[in-house]
């Protein structure tokens, strides 16, 4: 059932007030135990509760998505409000303006509810690489929450939020939407623009939605998906249909990647839900086809070659001259360098180093160009696969959802978790988890712009769960 | 012009190191095997001319000049006060 349209009819039988329903989630979010949130938006929440609950009272229409509160990444730019990237760089960075995504979702009414703790620019996969503190697992406060969208997501588990918007370049949105049981969409790359996202790695950055069920992640997408003029790399894109969403899929090919599932690095438990899962799908009448695929090292080395590259270029530009927290050093290199390596996590200094050097001389031809001609290869397989089959599924990472410390002090064995999650990205292809088939979920994935097929399978498949 | 810059420099990063767990990732790309058929992906992942913004200048508005003042660094006496560029 879709939490948006319950809480819109409450809404407007006038069940309890706009302003009422946000004050309680505003108190949960400030009392909240998991670390989940950076700044909390109390005045501009209540200021855009208090216009919804104006609108019912003069008897006027109120739009889906009118009241309804949402959380935000903090690396989305709202203007007003902080935007740290969990970074002591920007702790203090106020936006100028407004992301075209956060924008849209505020034209529509939603009510924004607080910018989210998450990994520092992205960089990680459990939300402990934050200086706002570990993120905690909704379910078990012992655990990460996934990241780098974690906060974004253990909100959404924790009913803070009715949705919250993530961002995804390597699994950033699916691997905590998996943590935590709820659902998480990577959107085609360029499908929802990438305006005031602050970047990370710009060839596979997207926005996405985080929620607690299929019809809400579709209602989000149809309002902040289109081509933008701010962002080029934008494109058009059709609506997702509610109707054909909720229909069974008919004449539907299934595959998945055998590589995935028959090596030593994936948990047996996940292995054997995975393909009890797919027995499932088998007795449901539907093809299911073995497909062969790059291994688990090329996949994340290729993607971890190519972002750190592209962040070291992406955050070139924050060394304290125009905004960042300056350190003052003795020269003007000096004052750089204090300030950014005071300023910089260690994990966030990892990548921009690690780019540097793919980037230096002697390394771009060996690494960085071999890189991209392998993620040539890797969507040219892809296309070939989507020529066979519909949908791919996979699970959403090997292993379960590890203990809070176990993964920031492992650096390797973080970037080889992302294993399943970082191939789609580099495709720039659709991919939504689901909350059910592993312990830590399910990848629906379909070629470029099929966000309607995945969601109507994501659909099928928790019915037959 | 062909003098190597160390990482710290290049980064910005005092001290800086090339890290172990990133050195592992680099070598399984430095011994993948590359198939030459696949270069034809260039043309699709490339944006088309027409799509380019048009380069037009927009003022900003007072609240956002506002933030970006607020945002600066470090302010002396009503100038905004930039990093000494030119080493005397």
């Amino acid at each position: 059932m879709s939490e948006i349209k319950r809480i819109h009819q409450d809404l407007v039988a006038k069940k309890y007030t706009c302003t009422a329903f946000v004050q309680e989630k505003l108190d949960l979010l400030k009392e909240n135990k998991y670390n989940s949130v950076n700044t909390v938006l109390e005045e501009l929440a209540l200021e855009a509760a208090a216009k919804v609950d104006a609108k019912i009272a003069n008897g006027e229409e109120i739009g889906l998505l009118e009241g309804i509160p949402f959380g935000i990444k903090d690396v989305y730019m709202v203007q007003g409000t902080y935007t740290s990237a969990s970074s002591d760089l920007l702790k203090n960075y106020k936006s100028a303006y407004t992301a075209t995504a956060i924008q849209k979702l505020l034209d529509a009414g939603a009510i924004p509810m607080a910018k989210e703790n998450c990994d520092s620019f992205g960089h990680g996969s459990s939300s402990e690489n934050t200086v706002f503190g570990s993120v905690k697992n909704a379910i078990d406060t012992s655990l990460v929450a996934g990241g780098s969208s974690g906060g974004s997501a253990v909100n959404v588990a924790a009913d803070y939020t009715v949705f919250s918007i993530g961002g995804d370049t390597g699994g950033s949105i699916r691997q905590p939407a998996g943590y935590n049981k709820i659902y998480g969409l990577k959107p085609t790359y360029g499908r929802v623009s990438r305006f005031g996202l602050m970047a990370y790695a710009s060839s596979t950055d997207t926005v996405g939605p985080l929620a607690k069920s299929i019809e809400d992640v579709a209602i989000v997408m149809n309002v902040i998906s289109g081509k933008d003029g701010k962002d080029q790399t934008s494109i058009v894109s059709e609506e997702i249909n509610a109707e054909v969403v909720a229909s069974k899929p008919e004449g539907i090919k299934v595959g998945y990647f055998k590589n995935f599932i028959e090596n030593d690095a994936i948990d047996p438990t996940i292995k054997a839900d995975f393909l009890a899962t797919i027995e499932k799908i088998k007795t449901a009448g539907y093809e299911v086809q073995e497909l062969d695929f790059f291994d688990a090292d090329t996949l994340v080395s290729t993607y971890y070659t190519l972002a750190m590259a592209e962040t070291a270029s992406n955050l070139s530009r924050l060394d304290g001259t125009n905004y960042g927290d300056r350190i003052e050093g003795k020269n003007l290199k000096e004052t750089y360098m204090v300030t950014r390596s005071e300023n910089f996590t260690e994990e966030t200094k990892r990548r921009i180093v690690g780019g540097n050097q793919v980037l230096s001389q002697g390394f771009s031809d060996a690494i960085y160009l071999k890189g991209q001609e392998l993620r040539k290869e890797i969507e040219a397989a892809f296309e070939a696969d989507f020529n066979n089959v519909d949908i791919i599924l996979s699970p959403v990472t090997p292993g379960p959802v590890p203990k809070i410390g176990e993964v920031l002090s492992n650096p390797h064995a973080m970037y080889l978790s992302d294993a399943y999650t970082v191939g789609f990205s580099l495709g720039q292809l659709p991919t939504l988890t689901c909350p059910f088939g592993t312990e830590t979920g399910i990848q629906v994935t379909g070629a470029k712009n099929k966000e309607q097929t995945i969601l109507q399978f994501a659909n099928f498949l928790n019915q037959v769960q | 012009m062909s003098k190597i810059m160390p990482v710290d420099i290049l980064s910005s990063i005092k001290g800086a190191k090339s890290s172990e767990a990133v050195d592992q990732l680099f070598d399984v790309i430095r011994n993948a095997e590359i198939n030459q058929n696949s270069s034809n992906q260039n043309a699709k992942n490339a944006m088309s001319i027409d799509d380019l913004r048009a380069d037009v200048v927009e003022n900003s508005s007072e609240i956002t000049k506002q933030i970006i003042r607020e945002n600066f660094p470090k302010e002396k006496d009503g100038y905004l006060v930039v990093s000494k560029v030119i080493e005397g």
